[in-house]
């Protein structure tokens, strides 16, 4: 009996302890549950998001004492909108994040999945003073829906008494003009196409400063040499183009690049901020943007042989140019690290970087305007108050300064002025000194939900232009017919008196 | 009431297995009264939840203005979406373009592969393997052979380009010019299916009796003679077939189109499923793209009629 009774205490000691056991486990794992944080973002795949996690696992401990995980999903670049679109309309509700082109704001603010971070702003002094230091251009273009221009940044900076801020720069971009030492400060040809041209072929970062687009244009028309002919000393094996920039059919690979044109030139594009009052039609088809189109087309004669197949979109014209086929090339600053690097660019230790080119005015200034590239990170609307906690955590981390510094230093660029302005910013990396030149020039597409009806539409007509089926006047003209219907339909355009 | 009492549990235990039997057997007849029905539902439901309603679902969309992106409720619009497609002129140039790389490729295919059944007909060293190498290109996936014909095309360095460059000089602006485009896509398809034509028609070519050329080199047949009266005549169902086929899955074509072109240049190349795609994934006018793919499923399937009624009568000819 006795044995029995201690057999039965024994088994309810062992009861007790496993079930507490238990009940400690199940709180421990409570307890971790909520100190621990995944924060899964939705990221293009190239080398600025790369960077951000490689540097983020090494680096990143959240001030709140979480255990906090950064898990970017990486999605190749051509396929990235329709994957991003497809997650967040499905309701799968994946990602608390996303690094998303700041077309397509309005899109996906109006849909209701991008959150808007004003207040948490507001609440923060440090992150308040974060968001105040970021450039015009890029609150413009990254976090501001509806859209104000960067004037409109500027004459009131945060906070904007308009402004309704989404987006933080992860990676802001511009694009800028690549180049070949070994043949634009090579003598013999130097001194071919001063003889030619009867003035000196830029070869120094301050000659590409007043290379204008009629300069560009010579410098196209030098350099363009059939096989046999000789370049800088040596016959070549085949085809050679003088100059290159996007003219791909495919998502917006030539609509960053004609919209320069119009900008230069005084025209515009539908101004969004105008609404409803602002037309498309006599805007954008208007005398100065059909010259401007003219003038980006009159250019292609002088680049390689694909851009005729309106297929010359910016990953064809980097490979292009790191494989040695063209003596210079308009791209964006996020392709310089590829044509920097030895293992993948025949012309990695001849390349420099200068301003990309622009209009010449009156006053012989040269007028640079160009589209801001580059991405913001977003919030998702879905995102619990904890992990919206973390995501600003994050996002101070990643604008603070010595992560700012750690990414240009990597080939990336910072968003806050006070770093971009920073003495020895521009040594960080070869590219700097013309990003930082070419910041103050930016301006930004449509930001409005119909940005795709917009945007495919005019590419199609653009590549029409651009293979020579139609001329630049025919297709400003479909294009501001079909935009003048699509934004009268979503009630963005009235008649007003 | 004691003994009462004892005789109803005793009744009732004799009862018990009793009617657990009889229960059994119900059970077991209603699976077997049933088995067709209980093993087919699975499959039912699959069909209901991934096919049926979907396809539903979009039909009574395709009546809405409904817009994926946005957070407005579908507002009824009735036909509209039907009236707008039709009286939206790039459906109808797309509809044009794809009748064109429908008509081109699969007349290719037709003719290629027919010639090349006929090679094949006759039993000869090597022949195995050969024809494992002339099948290849249709066992390739859609993106493989678009990323191949798109570097092919190449002007800078793209193989055909070379070779063509080599008979006039210039590298040829394939995919730039909207007639080179189109043959692009249409040579690029027609290469990946041909064999597929190939294979149809070597089966009704090997079927066909040996006694009957023989008795046609008895009396004396023209080749010809031959093959319009013997040979035609065992392949024709299967040529049918194949035409209907690849008319079907041509009609549909869109990643080598996608990869090779993107539709241009323009909009030369632009397809009706591509225009589904960029109303559907990237406008994302839901309720409008919702009628274009009923448009597209209305096509297909008097297609798929007159295939099953093509596969029908070859049933009965066998």
């Amino acid at each position: 009996m006795r044995t029995m009774e201690r057999v039965s205490r024994l088994r309810l000691a062992l009861a007790a302890s496993a079930s507490a056991a238990v009940v400690a486990g199940a709180l421990a794992g409570t307890a971790m549950a909520q100190d621990s944080v995944t924060l899964t973002m939705a990221a293009p795949d190239w080398p600025p998001t790369r960077f951000l996690q490689e540097y983020a696992n090494a680096n990143y401990t959240s001030p709140s004492g979480r255990e906090v995980k950064v898990e970017l999903d990486f999605i190749p670049w051509p396929t990235f909108y329709e994957r991003v679109a497809a997650s967040l309309t499905s309701g799968e509700q994946k990602y608390n994040m996303i690094i998303t082109d700041s077309q397509w704001l309005g899109a996906f603010i109006e849909g209701g999945y991008y959150r808007e971070m004003t207040a948490e702003i507001l609440a923060d002094p440090e992150f308040t003073e974060l968001v105040a230091d970021i450039h015009p251009a890029l609150i413009s273009a990254y976090s501001v829906y509806p859209h104000l221009t960067p004037e409109q940044v500027k004459e009131h900076p945060f906070p904007h008494p308009d402004g309704h801020y989404y987006g933080f720069p992860q990676f802001p971009d511009t694009y800028v003009t690549f180049y070949r030492t070994d043949l634009f400060c090579h003598e013999g040809e130097a001194a071919a196409f001063e003889e030619e041209y009867g003035y000196k072929l830029p070869c120094t970062y301050e000659d590409w400063q007043d290379v204008d687009w009629d300069k560009y244009a010579d410098i196209g028309e030098f350099f363009q040499r059939s096989a046999g002919e000789e370049l800088a000393g040596e016959v070549l094996t085949e085809d050679f183009a003088g100059i290159g920039y996007q003219a791909g059919k495919a998502y917006d690979f030539s609509s960053m690049a004609v919209n320069a044109f119009i900008w230069q030139y005084g025209a515009n594009i539908w101004d969004e901020t105008g609404q409803p009052c602002a037309q498309a039609e006599g805007v954008v088809n208007s005398d100065l943007a059909v010259e401007a189109f003219e003038h980006y087309l009159d250019l292609l004669q002088y680049m390689p042989a694909a851009v005729h197949t309106g297929q010359m979109d910016i990953f064809v014209l980097n490979d292009l140019y790191a494989q040695g086929k063209v003596a210079s090339a308009i791209n964006w600053v996020g392709l310089g690290a590829p044509v920097l690097d030895p293992s993948t660019s025949k012309v990695a230790d001849v390349t420099a970087f200068g301003p990309a080119p622009g209009l010449r005015a009156d006053d012989g200034s040269i007028i640079r305007y160009g589209n801001q590239g580059g991405q913001p990170f977003v919030v998702t609307t879905w995102s619990t108050d904890t992990e919206i906690e973390e995501a600003v955590h994050f996002i101070k981390w990643w604008l603070s300064d010595d992560v700012q510094w750690a990414f240009a230093e990597a080939g990336g660029q910072a968003g806050r002025m006070s770093i971009m302005y920073r003495e020895g910013y521009n040594d960080l990396s070869p590219l700097n000194r013309a990003h930082v030149e070419m910041m103050e020039w930016q301006r930004d597409v449509w930001h409005i939900p119909e940005f795709f009806e917009l945007l495919t539409y005019q590419q199609d007509q653009f590549d029409r232009a651009i293979t020579g089926q139609i001329s630049a006047k025919e297709a400003l003209d479909l294009v501001a017919a079909h935009q003048q219907r699509v934004l009268t339909e979503a009630g963005r355009i009235q008649q007003c008196n | 009431m004691t003994q009462a009492s004892d005789s109803m549990a005793q009744g009732a235990a004799t009862d018990r297995p009793v009617a657990n039997a009889a229960a059994a057997r119900r059970r077991g007849s209603f699976v077997e009264r049933n088995r067709g029905p209980l093993l087919v539902t699975p499959a039912l439901v699959t069909l209901f939840v991934m096919n049926i309603f979907p396809l539903m679902w979009s039909f009574g969309l395709s009546f809405y203005d409904y817009r994926l992106t946005r957070q407005d409720l579908p507002r009824f619009v009735g036909l509209d979406n039907y009236a707008r497609m039709l009286a939206d002129p790039s459906i109808w140039e797309s509809l044009q373009t794809t009748a064109l790389i429908v008509a081109g490729s699969v007349g290719l295919q037709m003719i290629l592969g027919f010639f090349m059944a006929m090679l094949f007909q006759p039993i000869f060293p090597g022949r195995r393997i050969l024809l494992m190498l002339v099948l290849a290109p249709m066992m390739l996936s859609y993106v493989a052979v678009g990323v191949f014909f798109k570097l092919f095309y190449n002007p800078n360095f793209g193989l055909i380009s070379k070779l063509i460059e080599v008979f006039q000089g210039t590298p040829p602006n394939i995919l730039g010019d909207p007639v080179g485009a189109v043959l692009g896509i249409i040579f690029a398809d027609a290469w990946m299916w041909s064999p597929f034509v190939m294979l149809l028609v070597l089966a009704g070519l090997v079927s066909v009796p040996k006694y009957l050329y023989e008795a046609s080199q008895i009396d004396r047949a023209t080749p010809w003679r031959r093959f319009w009266t013997i040979t035609f005549p065992y392949v024709r169902s299967l040529l049918l077939l194949a035409l209907l086929f690849r008319t079907i899955e041509t009609f549909k074509l869109f990643d080598t189109v996608y990869i090779i072109t993107e539709g241009g240049p323009g909009t030369a190349t632009k397809v009706i499923v591509q225009y589904l795609y960029r109303v559907s994934f990237q406008d994302f006018r839901t309720g409008e793209s919702s009628a274009i793919a009923y448009v597209i499923l209305f096509i297909v399937i008097v297609l798929t009629n007159l295939y099953l009624f093509m596969v029908k009568r070859r049933e009965q000819e066998q």
